[in-house]
């Protein structure tokens, strides 16, 4: 039996993949599980496993080849099984060419589609059909909608699902399509502003976006159009972080445990976020309500080559601070490598990024909507400071912050910056509790 | 006593007004000059059509025996002027009396008499004065004046319902659907009609392809039709060039004038109509216009239409707001019915569009019955193929207009037309075959 492969719904609104790495090629016999190819995606790059034992017998698009959810990528033979009709709907969707492979019929809803599609698999048995393991996506939800507002939003590669319905019953029209401003809208809206008249010269390169710049792009406009900024700062002398965090720094260096500032960090921001839990929160304007999160999920911006990516310390609140470092290098290895997977760049309440690393003193961060807090810690410099009346030297800490102002007001910010503050500076109140 | 709502003028506008009103429990009074239902019911949609039926079934049963009907003598067939009127007052009567019985049912209170508006919470009638929250002014149209220095009698339609009979060498005169109604009817019953377009174009409203359309019949029928050409007319004669026609009455069927009632104060007018915003509401607080009187349309239904959104507007519910999609129907032989864009409005717009078109000639249903005369063109926008307008000339096309209208608010596209099954053998199909035409895939042609 031929088996048609399809590149799956591998979840958190990705719709389209690159291939990067073929593992697998014709005449080769792969098993259940084993990887067939590296597809570089929104954020990640993922190997995806083939879900049959069998026999390659062919694979669709080369390296650097777009390729959309829904589309064939392999076909493998199944032993024992034929099945010439399974060859001839893969002939007529390669990967690569199929743009619209996402809607087939008349002017169905862009959605989430199955990982296997009708007549992707002639099984002689119900065996198989279920070709990818569990992505977890939701049903979609089918909304009333016109038919040009159908026509609309797949021409602009809009979710209809997604998009708020005016007409009768809450039905979909043309007008709301025109009107609609999600994710997906961003980059058409941004052709409609006169674009540069770039004439190829040696003095200028134009460079296609990666996959990643892309997603960075949407989420930080999706960020700054659907929240309220509001930015504080301030500094803290940390001196006696940094005597702590000296003395102990040697010992654990020799366990192979790089002790940084930002495990510390974290166990404050937790425990001021404990304090002030509209922080740990996000805004559903849908039902009016705020939901707030019981645990403590820290994601950490991580600067790679590729650009800024974010992988989330699930359960931060249960950690300790040496737990803590240890998950930090393995993220940071991991992102800059690009492997890690999806679920741990998913379900983050509250996010970190670290700056002063690179250098910076205050910054303005951007929220990781729809998160309503970021943190931004500056680079720790020594500066003249009064105590007791003296000039003395001061190790000082630079803090930004932004917060959603829809949900978070000034003075609340202004307590947890105090609590978060007061943690640092005095770090064994942060393991006496 | 002080009312919710004073709604001045009983036509379609008024009266569904009126009706809405009661119901959701306004208190609510019709004033009404002379006629319950207006123009629409006493001497336009309602006689002129039945007028119209009369015509047509006088007209169609001279072919009877090629149907395989025997013993009609053609040559004895007459037209029946005051029968046919009469039977058109009594369908009036029938309709009067259904609004008269919804009123009541409704609590709606009626005063006959002439409506004077002192302002927006007083108005009086009869010597009496009214208060009221609302003034809702819904007194309609007529047609202009005609300044003709003739010797012949010169009646609009209003006086034509009251005429026991009627000219056989009438000059029908003005442009638009009433005048062509009209030069219509008096064709089909064997007058003599001769019809005087005084300016272009012919349908004011419609597609230049309806309007060439009427010209082109009534040029292959040796019509009498004046257009763009010189005239005199001196007693009883009409004079163009060298033809000369003697007429026995004229037919006003002139453009449409507002009817304004007394007021203090004159809201602010446009063109001689009552000037309104989108909720209907005049230059004066509380005191709506709907119907003819706003210049707006001069159909019943869009009239109607606006009465339902004013009520709406006065309960405090923000309605959705008209669509502007609306079927303007033309009940001559063939009907001739239009809803959305003409494709003189697609052009001077911009927007590319395609006209997808059907005749009648290839439809079964069509040949059945003996009348396939006819096209049905379905205008469409060329990227996702939205129906922006379709016009449709047919025996029945005033009833089929009723699918395109139905397309077009739920904002369909051609491909729904290709795609919904249509009954077979039915003059509908010819629908379904523009619509394959307009996603290229023809079938019968």
């Amino acid at each position: 039996m031929k088996y048609l492969f399809k590149f799956p719904d591998i979840g958190e609104g990705l719709t389209e993949g690159k291939i990067f790495k073929w593992y697998v090629e014709k005449g080769q016999d792969v098993k259940a599980g084993d990887p067939l190819v590296e597809m570089e995606t929104d954020k990640v790059v993922a190997d995806i496993p083939s879900p049959k034992s069998g026999t390659v017998i062919k694979t669709y698009g080369n390296i650097g080849d777009t390729v959309q959810v829904g589309s064939v990528i392999i076909e493998l033979e199944i032993a024992g099984v034929d099945g010439e009709a399974a060859q001839a709907v893969a002939q007529e969707k390669p990967a690569g060419k199929t743009e619209h492979q996402v809607e087939e019929k008349n002017f169905g809803v862009v959605g989430t589609i199955e990982s296997a599609g009708e007549g992707a698999y002639l099984p002689s048995s119900n065996e198989g059909l279920q070709s990818m393991p569990e992505t977890g996506a939701p049903a979609p939800r089918k909304v009333l909608s016109t038919p040009v507002a159908r026509a609309m939003a797949k021409d602009r590669g809009l979710d209809i699902n997604q998009i708020k319905g005016t007409g009768p019953a809450g039905r979909v029209t043309k007008k709301d399509v025109e009107q609609h401003r999600g994710a997906g809208a961003i980059f058409a809206a941004s052709h409609k502003a006169p674009l540069p008249d770039f004439h190829p010269t040696t003095l200028i390169e134009a460079v296609p976006l990666t996959q990643m710049r892309k997603t960075i792009a949407k989420n930080m406009l999706l960020s700054k159009q659907s929240t309220a900024h509001m930015s504080v700062m301030d500094e803290v002398e940390v001196g006696e972080l940094v005597a702590l965090r000296d003395k102990y720094k040697a010992k654990y260096a020799e366990q192979g445990i790089k002790l940084s500032y930002l495990p510390f960090i974290i166990r404050a921001a937790i425990l001021s976020l404990k304090l002030h839990p509209v922080l740990n929160a996000e805004l559903d304007m849908e039902n009016e309500q705020i939901v707030y999160k019981k645990y403590y999920n820290i994601g950490i911006a991580v600067d790679t080559p590729e650009g800024l990516i974010v992988p989330v310390i699930k359960h931060a609140e249960s950690k300790s601070v040496i737990e803590l470092a240890n998950e930090l290098a393995d993220l940071s290895a991991r992102a800059q490598e690009r492997k890690l997977t999806l679920e741990e760049l998913r379900t983050g309440s509250f996010t970190i990024t670290s700056y002063g690393s690179i250098g910076g003193y205050f910054g303005v961060p951007v929220i990781n909507y729809p998160q309503v807090a970021i943190l931004g810690i500056g680079r720790l410099s020594e500066k003249p400071i009064v105590r007791d009346g003296q000039i003395v030297i001061g190790k000082m800490l630079p803090i930004s912050m932004s917060v959603d102002h829809r949900i978070v007001d000034g003075a609340e910010v202004a307590r947890f910056m105090n609590d978060f503050l007061g943690f640092l500076k005095d770090p064994l109140t942060m393991f006496l509790e | 006593m002080k009312y919710d709502v004073v709604i001045i003028g009983a036509g379609p506008a008024g009266y569904v007004a009126a009706i809405r009103a009661g119901q959701a429990g306004l208190k609510t009074l019709v004033i009404e000059k002379r006629y319950t239902g207006g123009m629409c019911l006493n001497w336009g949609c309602i006689p002129t059509k039945a007028l119209l039926e009369s015509a047509k079934f006088y007209h169609r049963i001279k072919s009877a025996a090629s149907f395989g009907v025997n013993g009609i003598r053609t040559e004895e067939l007459s037209f029946d002027w005051e029968q046919a009127r009469q039977r058109a007052m009594s369908i009036r009567d029938r309709l009067v009396k259904g609004i008269e019985y919804l009123w009541k049912k409704h609590a709606v209170q009626v005063i006959t008499g002439e409506a004077i508006i002192h302002s927006a919470h007083e108005v009086e009638v009869n010597r009496q004065i009214i208060n009221t929250e609302h003034v809702i002014i819904a007194t309609g149209s007529k047609p202009e004046r005609l300044t003709i220095d003739t010797k012949v009698p010169v009646f609009e339609l209003e006086g034509m319902m009251q005429m026991h009979s009627v000219p056989s060498r009438p000059l029908v005169y003005g442009n638009g659907p009433v005048a062509w109604e009209m030069f219509n009817f008096f064709s089909l019953t064997d007058s003599q009609p001769v019809w005087l377009i005084p300016r272009s174009p012919v349908l004011p409203g419609l597609d230049d392809y309806a309007n060439d359309f009427v010209l082109k019949r009534t040029r292959k029928e040796k019509q009498n039709v004046i257009y763009d050409k010189q005239w005199t007319l001196k007693g009883k004669t009409l004079s163009v060039g060298d033809s000369k026609y003697e007429i026995d009455g004229i037919v006003n069927c002139s453009l449409r004038q507002a009817v304004l009632p007394p007021m203090d104060e004159t809201p602010v007018l446009e063109e001689g109509f009552i000037k309104v915003d989108e909720d209907f509401r005049t230059s004066i607080a509380d005191i709506y216009a709907i119907g003819d009187v706003n210049g707006i349309s001069n159909l019943a239904h869009v009239a109607s239409a606006q009465g339902l959104y004013v009520i709406n507007r006065i309960l405090g519910v923000q309605p959705e707001h008209l669509t502007g999609i609306y079927p303007i129907n033309i009940y001559s032989e063939p009907e001739i019915a239009q809803v959305g864009k003409t494709e003189q409005q697609l052009k001077k717009s911009g927007i590319d569009y395609q006209v997808s078109e059907y005749n009648l000639l290839a439809n079964g249903k069509a040949l059945i019955e003996g009348n396939a005369e006819g096209v049905l063109r379905v205008l469409s926008e060329t990227k996702y193929k939205q129906v922006l307008g379709v016009l449709i000339i047919a025996p029945d096309a005033t009833d089929m207009i009723a699918e395109a209208t139905a397309i077009m608010e739920l904002e369909g596209t051609a491909y729904e037309i290709a795609h919904i099954i249509h009954a077979h053998p039915t003059v509908s199909e010819v629908f379904m075959e523009a619509g394959l035409v307009a996603i290229d895939q023809p079938l019968h042609k």
